[in-house]
């Protein structure tokens, strides 16, 4: 099974961390930064949270930018949505290049390509320029699914779900530091002597550096998997390769995917729109300056901190005790609430009310993410890379779409854009109500009387050819892993064929 | 200070006030100034057609410049507002000085922070406790006469332009070797 002539990196060799029989970490120690699997994490984050930090750099610096580009509210809008529509395929490539190539080429690659727009951003001179590197930086955005799919590579069931939102959570916080990060660096240049219109371009040079260095940091520290990298793992057979067709039509062909990510396009998409227009809403309706207004938009995405992860957490908590059903009810009740305090923030007149409200509100829209994400990795085995391209990618789509309806141009004041898109949230929340997993339930039903089980759930994707020849191995223990989500009332289960326990 | 929040939070309507300063500035219609380099001189004086200690109460004068209604279509953030703590026309400040009824100029040289736009000038006088008593501006009430444009600074410079071009490019060729080096790693397993 091994090549005799492997460098270091052996199958045997002792990881600092305890590992299951695939090698995946089983604990998850935020303190460390053992190879491969807890560097792999900080890599991941760190590289995203850069690429968050780029994206997002323009928008608390936009009061200057719009004065030295003479730019209207119709270019600042376009450019705003622009930012997010690139990684809505950009995701959905991610899924396919990670399974191709592995996430370290993958996103050290994206990475490396985007920086060049983040480095001419500080030449941009027109509305046109403007818009076209805000375009290209955000496609660095689909490494969101490379840092998934990284994590889901190195970290075992129990702690994948952690991995996966602290990654996330983490590397969202970029769009809130970006907002403390590019007014100061601003004023320091703006104190040693530039003119602001002078100012604002060096300052770009600071995230564009940022995100090409954690480039080089993925490419040379990382690695795909705890065995090796992929080229590696290929070539030894370890790794079957799936068929990329097959993978597709199984993704495509599950409308909970489909429903997940619209759904994600009203917790991820908001928390990406009100990036874009919250700086310029408090420094424009409140009358504070630049650092003021900054400092209040990092907060929202700062609360990525421990809300994106509290969501993923509390998700497996509600798992714990419901099942599927009781991670379908706290998304849906979470994802609606924070739809709420979306309405009532275009409401409030005060500054200080409306710091408020945004603070609450970010902590259940970001939770909102990470509930999703518990839900993401049971909608399909085969096809986990493509589902959660997918449903990454409608999380941008609900960025375009918000900003489009609501925060272009002038039709709408920002603060009749935010209550709308508050009505907007719950409304397209309600889809998960038809989210029905016959094994498990959904909101309203139980499971199916006819006593379906996870196997015939998800063995329902591999053909019988393709299970002769056992291609559906780990799908199946997968199959068995996953009767936790019954929930805890269930106590006579049937066991899954091959009886092995959950690890 | 509680006299302070009294007045800033009433805020005087700018239709409530009387346009008693006559102003003048050195630009003509659709003339075209550099910030940074252009100068405008500013004359102002009391209108004597209004009655004798009208400008009783009279303290300071600010001069500023504001942005004419076609630099403000599309761009809530310069948008004119009757009630004065909220009006955005006026953002540059070109002087503050004590109030005089005659002999009042200034030449100001534009700040390189002006954007590009068409601008007209207005003064608003203030009393001793601070308050907005009266203005006087160098257009018409539809701020449709006598504008001028200014063409702000790109804020570029050749060493940005350079840097910005060869980290990119750096970034991409780095890319391009990264590639070949796996490409060669791969090779030597094959081996």
């Amino acid at each position: 099974m091994e090549n005799m002539d492997l460098e270091s990196k052996s199958v045997h060799r002792d990881f600092v961390l305890p590992v299951d029989s695939e090698d995946k970490a089983t604990k998850f120690r935020v303190y460390s930064v053992s190879a491969p699997h807890m560097r792999a994490f900080h890599l991941s984050w760190i590289s995203f949270f850069a690429c968050f930090v780029s994206t997002f750099a323009a928008p608390p610096l936009v009061p200057i930018i719009r004065d030295n580009l003479d730019l209207t509210a119709t270019d600042i809008g376009n450019a705003g949505i622009a930012a997010v529509s690139g990684a809505v395929f950009g995701r959905i490539a991610m899924g396919i290049a990670c399974d191709l190539f592995g996430s370290r080429l993958a996103s050290s690659a994206l990475i490396l390509l985007t920086a060049p727009a983040v480095f001419l951003t500080s030449i941009a001179n027109s509305a046109v320029s403007f818009l076209l590197v805000r375009f290209f930086t955000g496609f660095s955005l689909a490494t969101f699914v490379s840092t998934q799919f990284w994590m889901s590579s190195m970290f075992s069931a129990k702690v994948v779900g952690t991995a996966n939102g602290i990654a996330g959570g983490w590397g969202n916080l970029g769009g809130g530091a970006t907002q403390l990060i590019m007014p100061l660096v601003f004023s320091l240049i703006h104190k040693i002597g530039a003119t602001p219109f002078t100012a604002w371009r060096i300052a770009f040079f600071i995230p564009a550096l940022f995100q090409a260095l954690s480039a080089y940091a993925v490419f040379f520290f990382g690695q795909d998997m705890p065995d090796g990298d992929y080229a590696k793992l290929h070539k030894s057979g370890e790794k079957h390769k799936d068929n990329i067709s097959d993978v597709l039509y199984h993704a495509v062909t599950n409308y909970r995917g489909w429903i997940l990510a619209l759904t994600y396009g009203y917790c991820f998409g908001v928390e990406l729109t009100v990036d874009n227009i919250i700086a310029q809403y408090f420094f424009d309706r409140f009358n504070v300056n630049l650092h003021t207004a900054g400092i209040i938009a990092a907060s929202f995405g700062l609360a990525n901190l421990f809300s994106r992860p509290g969501g993923g957490t509390l998700s497996d908590i509600m798992a714990k005790r419901f099942g599927m059903r009781g991670r379908l009810w706290a998304l849906w009740i979470m994802q609606t609430l924070g739809g709420l305090l979306c309405v009532l923030l275009g409401k409030v007149e005060s500054l200080s009310g409306s710091i408020a409200v945004m603070l609450v509100f970010s902590v259940f829209c970001q939770a909102a993410c990470g509930l999703t994400f518990g839900v993401v990795p049971f909608v399909s085995r085969r096809s986990l890379g493509i589902i959660s391209g997918m449903t990454g990618g409608g999380g941008n789509i609900g960025a375009v779409l918000t900003q489009v309806i609501f925060f272009r141009g002038t039709r709408y004041s920002t603060e009749t854009g935010i209550t709308y898109m508050g009505i907007m949230i719950i409304c397209c929340t309600l889809p998960i109500m038809f989210i029905y997993f016959p094994q498990w339930g959904g909101m309203f039903y139980g499971p199916s009387s006819k006593g379906l089980t996870e196997e015939d759930y998800y063995m329902k994707e591999w053909s019988l050819k393709e299970k002769e020849n056992g291609f559906h191995q780990s799908s199946m223990k997968f199959a068995g892993n996953s009767t936790s989500e019954r929930g805890k009332k269930v106590e006579s289960a049937p066991t899954p064929i091959d009886g092995t326990p959950n690890t | 200070v509680f006299s302070c929040f009294e007045i800033t939070a009433y805020g005087a309507l700018f239709s409530s006030l009387h346009q008693t300063l006559i102003l003048n500035s050195s630009t003509s219609q659709g003339q075209v100034l550099q910030a940074g380099e252009g100068q405008v001189t500013i004359t102002w004086s009391l209108n004597k057609n209004y009655p004798t200690g009208t400008d009783s109460n009279y303290k300071i004068v600010k001069v500023k410049l504001c942005y004419a209604p076609m630099s403000q279509l599309d761009r809530g953030w310069r948008k004119s507002n009757d009630n004065l703590n909220k009006d955005k026309t006026c953002q540059f400040n070109v002087v503050t000085k004590p109030y005089k009824p005659l002999n009042n100029n200034f030449t100001w040289t534009i700040e390189k922070d002006v954007p590009s736009a068409s601008y007209f000038i207005r003064a608003y006088v203030y009393d001793y406790v601070g308050e907005v008593v009266a203005f006087g501006q160098t257009t018409d009430s539809h701020k449709k006469t006598n504008l001028f444009q200014i063409t702000a600074i790109t804020g570029r410079h050749v060493a940005i332009n350079v840097c910005a071009a060869c980290f990119s490019a750096f970034s991409v060729i780095s890319l391009i070797g990264f590639y070949l080096v796996e490409k060669r790693k791969g090779k030597s397993l094959r081996r």
